[in-house]
């Protein structure tokens, strides 16, 4: 399956609360990608919580953005990716 | 494997009393029970309905290991247990589709739960198959549990019940059970105090329940090689009657009647009980059964071919004495194949073609005209062609392209011989079919003219109106009007003359089709007699025939509005009848529609939902590839390229303008965001000249854009169509216009962005809401470029959902207009004065473009606009 790197924008910045209503917020994303096939890796998020940059494992883009939308999550862009590991050259 | 314990298999009985107990409720359920031979899924199967309530109806068919099997065998088994109506209509040859319907209707009768167990159906014939689909995809309203089994190593990628799993596994209601080998602890428990080391004899049988009984019943000396060795083992040790028995069984089927095997054996039945008694064979009250038809491959592969002959012999007089009916066509051929047989091949081997064919299971047909052929080689040129004739017909249908072509050259060439015009002329006609399908336009071309030029020598006749049709129809294909009008007229009034429908009704057909290709709308009175004829007629595939070509015709002249509400009407008529092929391939051009529309999710949905069908066609497939390319281009997203590559791949294959000139228009978009402009070019000139040979005005429209955007000089051609046109030419206001006209926002707003300042910040706008993330980009950049200062910064994601840059306040009150609130109830609920509610109102009127709330609802609806926003069109 292929990788993707999701960029998204919070405007207003992403809080999502480290608590049991944090927990249940992801989770609820979890269970609605797993209707597409659709695996959230993890994500990076910038200092200012405006940015984030998602791993994510699906079939194909069409199916990143139906998750996406069913979670309101902003969509800025998709990259497919490959890993490049520094140390595999050593 | 009755009397041995079934291990193992606790957790997929649980599975299949959920199901069970799921069916009985009125949510029908689908078991799909898949294991090597020997795995024991009978075994699971009688365990399961062994502890299923004596309430529930249980009904039974069996598919045959004969080469060409009996159609709809498994129905017959059926009817003949249910009696009443299914069984009056298989006698009475009623259509498929009553017979189809008479057994769901059984299966949603609320009164009657019933367990349906077809076993074996990597045999079945295509009937058969037509059968299971049919009845697997509404199974979710019936009281019923269907179960089914086959064997999973026999199905390589193109068997044609492979299409059927992929087809029905994706259902909710299908629960799929995988039959594991036995575990060593297993083979402990079942060998309990014999002296077997379990290791070894796991090893040696793989884990495979029968292998093991099988030795371990024989009690003996050492483990045997394979299954057939302990089989063989077996039989050695019976009397010559019981053998007798048992080779005239197995060469017989898996199963026949008492009555048959005395009527076979002569009524010599001693040797029955030697084999009941052995456990090798097994008896109910009606029909005697091999135990396993492992047991039946081991006998089979073991009989020499002249005591095979001879025991065929026997079975086909044997069965003829039992006054057989029209379902045992297919044995009759089978043993007169077997016993070498010349006039009774030539006499079965047709008539269960034609029996085979009439309902539709043209895989059979087709076997049995071959075998029949195989036959006839010394027979008259007219008995012989006659035979090619009809193998021609039924490959043709199965698209066996190759060998309709071949088999039609060779009729055509005898009937020549036997100096019948006539029939010359009918062939040759028919020769263009499979020969056009194979993408040998040419040869088609001349086989048609040909087909002509015999035919009018005579009176004119049915024939001639076929051939008028048929070149008619090529004709249409290359979008050449005048001559494809021309001969579907001459066509329909020759067919009037004979009274001959489905001719009359697939030629306007084709005049309808060829003037709508071309921008007529007068094509519609065309296609509206021919759905009145195929609808009286019950001629199901032109009736999904006529939606598509008038759907994908609106479709190609970027009519998809019209496109939109035909390819709905065609998609929903073709679901009823399971016409998989329109259905796919009017789906693949309602992705586009919506693509061309704005409505990019949907198109995704319909595309993918091609794309990913197990049992595509090329055609339907390249469009719908064309789609999700576009759409993957426009959006920024990954993974464009490669599906462009595979459609070009494809539509090269069929080598025609309609599949190569969207695929090289959508890969000249794609190098153009890649800034390859020299791509661009050779991209948008590959199909360039067939398609200005066919003067299509939207292909060479669209190439020459391209062209033109490579930086080329271009002049296009003043047919051309005017939207791409006004752009070269400048004309950006034009263009932007034609564009809004045909309700096509993206490309409105890629010739507004060639626009003044106030132009450009609208096409950003447009680009923005529909999410054409790379054209916004550009476009920006270009603004930034030219010392823009008022640039628009991206909308907010939820106004980016709808296509139509409704508010979040809009869209809560196109909700409300969608539950049919009036503007004081809206304005109670919102806390908000109905003037402001009025005010909202107009707004989504214009912006939705339409003029009243009730088309306001009906928009949101058809669009999915309150379903896709509902948070948003919750009220704060």
């Amino acid at each position: 399956m292929p990788r993707y790197v999701i960029e998204r924008s919070f405007p207003n910045g992403l809080e999502i609360p480290m608590n049991s209503k944090g927990a249940e917020g992801t989770l609820k994303v979890v269970a609605r990608n797993a209707d597409e096939g659709v695996f959230w890796v993890h994500s990076y998020v910038t200092q200012d919580k405006k940015k984030t940059f998602c791993v994510y494992d699906g079939p194909t883009p069409e199916a990143i953005r139906k998750v996406a939308e069913r979670n309101g999550l902003p969509v800025d862009r998709i990259s497919e990716v490959r890993v490049l590991d520094p140390y595999f050259y050593l | 494997m009755a009397g041995m314990e079934l291990l193992e298999r606790d957790h997929d009985l649980e599975r299949m009393a959920a199901a069970r107990d799921q069916a009985i409720e009125g949510e029908g359920r689908l078991a799909l029970i898949g294991g090597e031979a020997g795995i024991g899924k009978t075994s699971f199967i009688m365990r399961f309905l062994g502890t299923s309530s004596t309430k529930l109806r249980v009904l039974t068919g069996n598919c045959d290991a004969l080469f060409t099997p009996s159609p709809l065998g498994p129905l017959y088994d059926i009817a003949r247990t249910l009696g009443g109506r299914l069984l009056t209509q298989l006698e009475s040859d009623a259509p498929r589709a009553a017979l189809f319907s008479t057994m769901l209707d059984l299966l949603r009768d609320p009164a009657r739960p019933t367990l349906l167990v077809i076993e074996d159906i990597h045999w079945a014939d295509e009937a058969t198959l037509d059968l299971l689909k049919y009845l697997g995809r509404r199974i979710a309203q019936a009281h019923a549990l269907i179960i089914l089994s086959y064997r999973d190593d026999e199905i390589d990628g193109r068997h044609p019940l492979r299409m059927l799993l992929g087809d029905l596994a994706t259902s909710p209601a299908a629960i799929r059970i995988d039959l594991p080998r036995l575990s060593v602890e297993a083979v402990r428990t079942l060998i309990a105090g014999r002296s077997f080391d379990a290791t070894a004899l796991h090893q040696q049988t793989s884990g495979n329940p029968f292998f093991i009984a099988e030795i371990l019943r024989d009690g003996g000396e050492g483990i045997p090689r394979t299954v057939s060795d302990s089989v063989l083992a077996r039989i050695a040790r019976l009397d010559a009657k019981g053998r007798h028995v048992l080779e005239i069984t197995a060469v017989f089927g898996s199963r026949m009647d008492h009555a048959t095997l005395e009527a076979i054996s002569g009524g010599d039945m001693e040797g029955l009980a030697v084999c009941m008694r052995s456990g090798l064979l097994k008896m109910t009250d009606k029909v005697i059964a091999f135990r396993h038809e492992l047991v039946r491959d081991a006998i089979l592969a073991d009989l020499d071919p002249l005591r095979r002959r001879d025991l065929s012999r026997l079975a086909l007089a044997g069965l003829k004495s039992c006054g057989a009916g029209r379902n045992d066509l297919a044995q009759l051929a089978h043993f007169a194949e077997g016993a070498n047989d010349q006039a009774a091949v030539l006499e079965f081997g047709p008539a269960a073609a034609q029996a085979a064919a009439a309902i539709g299971a043209h895989r059979i047909a087709a076997a049995q005209y071959r075998r029949t052929l195989a036959f006839a080689a010394d027979r008259a040129a007219a008995i012989r062609a006659q035979l090619l004739e009809n193998y021609a017909e039924q490959c043709a249908i199965i698209d066996d392209l190759a060998e309709a072509i071949r088999a039609r050259r060779e009729a055509i060439e005898l009937w020549r011989q036997a100096g019948d015009r006539l029939k010359e002329g009918e062939n040759l006609s028919a020769l263009a079919w499979p020969l056009v399908r194979s993408g040998q336009n040419a040869a088609a071309e001349e086989a048609s003219r040909q087909a002509i030029e015999v035919l009018e020598t005579m009176q004119p006749t049915r024939q001639l109106a076929a051939a008028c049709r048929m070149q008619a129809h090529l004709r249409m294909l290359d979008r050449d009007r005048s001559p494809a009008v021309h001969w579907g007229r001459k066509a329909i009034e020759l067919a009037t003359r004979f009274d001959d429908k489905a001719t009359i009704a697939a030629a306007e057909m084709v005049v309808g089709s060829a003037m709508l290709v071309n921008g007529d709308d007068n094509g519609l009175q065309h296609f509206d007699r021919c759905l009145t004829l195929a609808r009286a007629g019950g001629m199901d595939d032109l009736v999904g025939l006529a939606y598509l070509n008038m759907g994908s015709s609106y479709g190609e002249q970027y009519q998809f509005a019209k496109a939109e509400a035909v390819l709905s009407e065609g998609i929903a008529y073709a679901q009823d009848c399971d016409l998989d092929h329109s259905n796919n391939y009017m789906s693949a051009w309602l992705a586009l529609t919506k693509l061309y529309q704005g409505r990019w999710d949907q198109a995704g949905n319909h595309a993918t939902a091609v794309v990913e069908c197990v049992n595509f066609t090329l055609v339907s497939k390249v469009m719908a590839l064309v789609a999700l390319g576009r759409l993957r281009v426009r959006r920024g997203d990954p993974g464009a390229e490669a599906v462009l590559d595979e459609a070009l791949d494809l539509a090269r294959r069929t080598n025609t303008l309609q599949r190569l000139a969207p695929v090289y228009a959508a890969r000249a978009e794609a190098a153009w965001f890649a800034g390859d402009l020299e791509r661009v070019a050779a991209e948008a000139t590959a199909a360039y000249e067939i398609a200005a040979a066919h003067r299509h005005r939207w292909h060479v429209g669209e190439f020459s854009f391209w062209r033109w955007q490579a930086g080329e000089e271009v002049t296009p051609p003043g047919w051309c169509a005017a939207p791409f046109v006004l752009q070269i030419s400048g004309d950006w206001q034009g263009a932007a216009k034609a564009w809004q006209d045909l309700n096509c926002p993206y490309e409105q707003a890629r010739a507004l962005a060639d626009g003044d300042q106030s132009a450009q910040t609208q096409a950003l706008e447009m680009f923005d809401r529909l999410g054409a993330v790379p054209a916004a980009a550009i476009l920006r950049q270009r603004m930034r470029d030219s010392g823009a200062r008022r640039i628009p910064r991206g909308r907010r994601a939820t106004t980016l959902q709808n296509p139509h840059g409704l508010t979040n306040r809009e869209m809560g009150i196109l909700g409300c207009l969608v539950e049919g609130l009036s503007n004081a109830g809206i304005g109670e609920r919102l806390h908000i004065s109905p003037k402001t509610v009025d005010h909202h109102v107009s707004s989504i009127l214009a912006k939705l473009q339409v003029k009243s709330r009730a088309q306001a609802t009906a928009e949101a609806m058809a669009q999915g606009l309150v379903a896709q926003n509902r948070e948003a069109a919750a009220p704060k």
